[in-house]
């Protein structure tokens, strides 16, 4: 797309990305993947929903109390409206329902798990986040902040991530594992190896050309690198 | 388009991270891509208040439609900012032309509802497909992220309403509550029916403007989700890293041609100059750096080889957080005496002659000296006797404490109960006195004979009375002596005693008899033996 990259600039500033890096103590980086305003206002409105359904259900039940029915009810409402996230994710792993669902957590920036006085703090400040109408405040702290948070998330020092999934075991194609005839550092072995794990969505041209770079260090015709690349991932990985 | 020159991380990301990820790119660039957009928006929007201005609704309504055809710039300005060529606002401003040609009908008619509308611009813009094809590579493209993008355009709606009526009751909010306001519902139905034009145009400006804030980033997100489709469809990621690979080892291949040159060319002069060590020393082959080796120069046709990264690498470790360098000034020594040289030996010879006849004249000045030293001793005595004196009361007061605490003598008390106890206070015969007073004054007979053996205690027996004692303490003091016969006798007079001088009891008349028997057999007895 563009003719005349100037690499000065690109070196200058690292990449962007959305990965957020907490070092331990042990010189470990943790790498947290911070959730943006699109995820999480889904994940609200999930939370938003349930809770609705659960005070319509509530109040129409306690509706056939009368008066004693209506104080329980508001009692109830002060606690769903308080209490739900701060229960939830304090107990539930920094996880609401809709952030279960949105594959969400809250954690502390550190990357510990959440507790009462960060969760207390966030959800209280939600206040301050909703004004000055619907989470004007809050919209405009998301977008702007490098890691997503907004102003009840920087007051509690607190990060709302994506959970890691277990990975699954990944195919490799069948082929006879090989030494590679060079050194690799970590991400070019990564990148041989995801080579072979994503061949399954890659078409056959497409595998094609990417193997076809690497012929000429390869030192194999054009055709055979692809199998090539296979065995070198095979060989990477090990016996399984 | 070369992928290393991305400023963004390629890897293949989960459909809400490619959102986050326009966010970011969104911010990076926010400047130009904010500026443009309003450069654009916001003169199309006066102009349409100009024609409609009856008509708020409509004119914000055609302004709302019209959206896909500014998207186009934003997007061109983002493409372009990928691979690290940012345009100028001018450039990207005169762009805006020639992007808004190529399927401006179809964007804003049957495509402007599209949920997928951000998605798809960069499949029709940046890849210049259409009808059949376009369709086709949607369909591809759209078999995963396109959720995603649906998505956004709903979030992206809802955040718009959200912002909006955010802007307007923030406003609201800024009123002074000076302002008489008696807007009812009625008023404000009636503004919308056209009486006040300007506040609606005033509330659909804030849209405008809020927009400009929302639709770079609305733009972005959806380009991402775009690259990271096809980032997963096509491997850029790997395509990324085989690239800088190949580069790498083949950078290697042309170094050690090179060297293998430079060594043929050294040839001939090794082979002339057979005779020499190096003829032996180039026949043997030379140790050549292993090229994969730590420090070995890497990277070469990257903006940063591995030397400059060394050197940074130098500097940082210079910097606090590694190095602590710490400034410590201490005393000590001077420099060790050097080798006395001929000079410092005539130089200390000049000294120490000097020093003699310094010392001559001192003697000189002998006199002068005593009588000098006995001034200052004086002053010195006088000034510590002055001192003393002037201090005689602090001295006093507090120097005496200075001293270890004495053994105090004991005073015996000269009244106890408020009775006279001395000795001489007594008559000389007491139980005599007592049997006289008894009949008419019991109380002061029974008194005397108590004062007596108090007396008695306190100056023969030694008690340490004191003022404080109560009787019964006085008791436990006489039982103490161990002495049977006196402790009887004390009992029987201190409840006798007790009983008068408190409760007003008169004593037994036969006590009279017992009690001064008991004291002359006590006391009397034991000073005549």
């Amino acid at each position: 797309m563009s003719p005349t990259p100037t690499p000065a600039s690109v070196a200058a500033r690292p990449l962007l990305d959305t990965r957020y890096k907490v070092e331990t103590p042990e010189g470990i980086d943790l790498i947290l993947r911070p959730a943006g305003v699109v995820p999480r206002a889904l994940a609200f409105s999930i939370d938003l929903l349930i809770r609705g359904a659960l005070l319509g259900a509530l109040f129409a039940v306690l509706a056939l109390l009368g008066q004693f029915g209506m104080g329980l009810g508001t009692i109830l409402l002060f606690l769903v409206t308080w209490w739900y996230m701060v229960l939830f994710e304090v107990l539930n792993q920094g996880r609401s329902p809709g952030k279960q669902m949105m594959g969400l957590r809250v954690i502390h920036d550190d990357g510990t798990p959440i507790g009462w006085t960060a969760s207390l703090t966030r959800n209280l400040l939600r206040f301050v986040d909703i004004l000055p109408f619907g989470y004007t405040l809050g919209i405009l702290s998301c977008l702007n902040h490098p890691a997503f948070k907004r102003l009840g998330d920087i007051a509690a020092g607190t990060l709302v991530v994506y959970r890691d999934n277990a990975p699954a075991a990944p195919e490799l194609p069948q082929a006879e594992p090989i030494r590679a005839p060079f050194s690799m550092s970590l991400s070019e072995q990564r990148a041989l190896l995801s080579f072979a794990e994503r061949a399954q969505s890659l078409s056959s041209a497409r595998r094609q050309e990417l193997a076809s770079i690497l012929a000429e260090p390869l030192q194999v015709p054009a055709e055979l690198a692809e199998q090539q690349i296979h065995g070198i991932a095979r060989g990477l990985l090990g016996p399984t | 388009m070369r992928l290393t020159d991305a400023s963004v991380a390629i890897r293949p990301r989960s459909v809400w991270e490619a959102v986050d990820l326009g966010v970011l790119l969104a911010k990076q660039h926010a400047g130009l891509l904010m500026l443009s957009w309003a450069l654009v928006t916001v003169p199309i929007f006066a102009l349409l208040c100009l024609l409609l201005w009856d008509y708020p609704s409509i004119a914000v309504l055609i302004f709302w439609w019209l959206k896909p055809a500014y998207e186009r710039l934003p997007l061109y300005i983002l493409s372009h900012a990928l691979f690290g060529a940012t345009p100028s606002l001018k450039q990207a401003l005169k762009a805006l032309l020639g992007l808004l040609k190529p399927q401006l009908l179809a964007s804003l008619t049957w495509r402007r509802l599209s949920p997928t509308r951000s998605f798809d611009l960069p499949v029709m813009q940046l890849e210049g497909l259409s009808g059949k094809a376009r369709s086709q590579r949607l369909i591809v493209l759209g078999q995963r992220d396109a959720g995603g993008a649906s998505w956004l355009t709903i979030v992206g709606v809802h955040l718009e309403m959200a912002l909006w009526f955010g802007i307007i009751s923030f406003v609201y909010m800024l009123l002074p509550a000076q302002i008489e306001l008696d807007w009812t519902w009625d008023s404000l139905i009636n503004a919308a029916s056209g009486e006040w034009l300007w506040l609606e145009h005033l509330s659909n400006l804030t849209y405008v403007l809020l927009l400009i804030l929302w639709e770079p980033i609305y733009v972005a997100c959806g380009f991402t989700l775009y690259l990271n489709r096809r980032t997963a469809l096509e491997a850029w990621d790997i395509e990324l890293v085989f690239r800088q690979l190949r580069q790498r080892l083949t950078g290697v291949a042309y170094a050690l041609l090179l060297g293998c040159g430079l060594l043929l060319m050294q040839l001939p002069n090794s082979a002339m100059a057979s005779d020499t060590p190096t003829a032996t020393a180039s026949s043997c082959p030379l140790p050549v750096e292993d090229p994969m080796g730590p420090e070995a120069d890497r990277l070469l046709k990257q903006p940063l080889t591995s030397a400059e990264a060394q050197k940074s690498i130098g500097q940082l470790l210079d910097q606090p957080p590694f190095e602590y360098r710490e400034t410590v000034t201490r005393w000590r020594l001077g420099e060790e005496p050097k080798e006395p040289s001929e000079e410092d030996a005539k130089a200390l010879i000049e000294l120490l002659e000097k020093f003699f006849k310094l010392t001559e004249f001192w003697k000189s000045v002998d006199a002068v000296a005593l009588f000098f030293e006995v001034l200052l001793w004086v002053a010195l005595f006088s000034l510590i006797a002055w001192l003393q004196w002037r201090y005689r009361d602090w001295l006093s007061a507090f120097a005496g404490r200075l001293r270890l605490p004495q053994v105090r003598t004991y005073q015996p008390p000269e009244q106890l109960f408020g009775l006279e106890v001395a000795p001489q206070s007594l008559p000389a015969d007491i139980p005599g006195e007592v049997e006289k007073l008894w009949d008419e004054q019991p109380r002061a007979a029974l008194g005397l004979l108590y004062r007596a053996l108090l007396s008695r205690m306190l100056h023969e027996q030694r008690l340490p009375l004191k003022k404080s004692h109560t009787e019964a303490e006085v008791l436990q003091l006489v039982q103490a002596l161990q002495q049977k016969d006196l402790s009887h006798f004390s009992q029987a007079l201190t409840r006798h005693w007790q009983n008068l001088a408190y409760g007003h009891r008169l004593p037994p008349a036969a006590l009279k008899q017992g009690l001064c028997n008991a004291w002359r057999r006590l006391f009397e007895q034991g000073a005549q033996a």
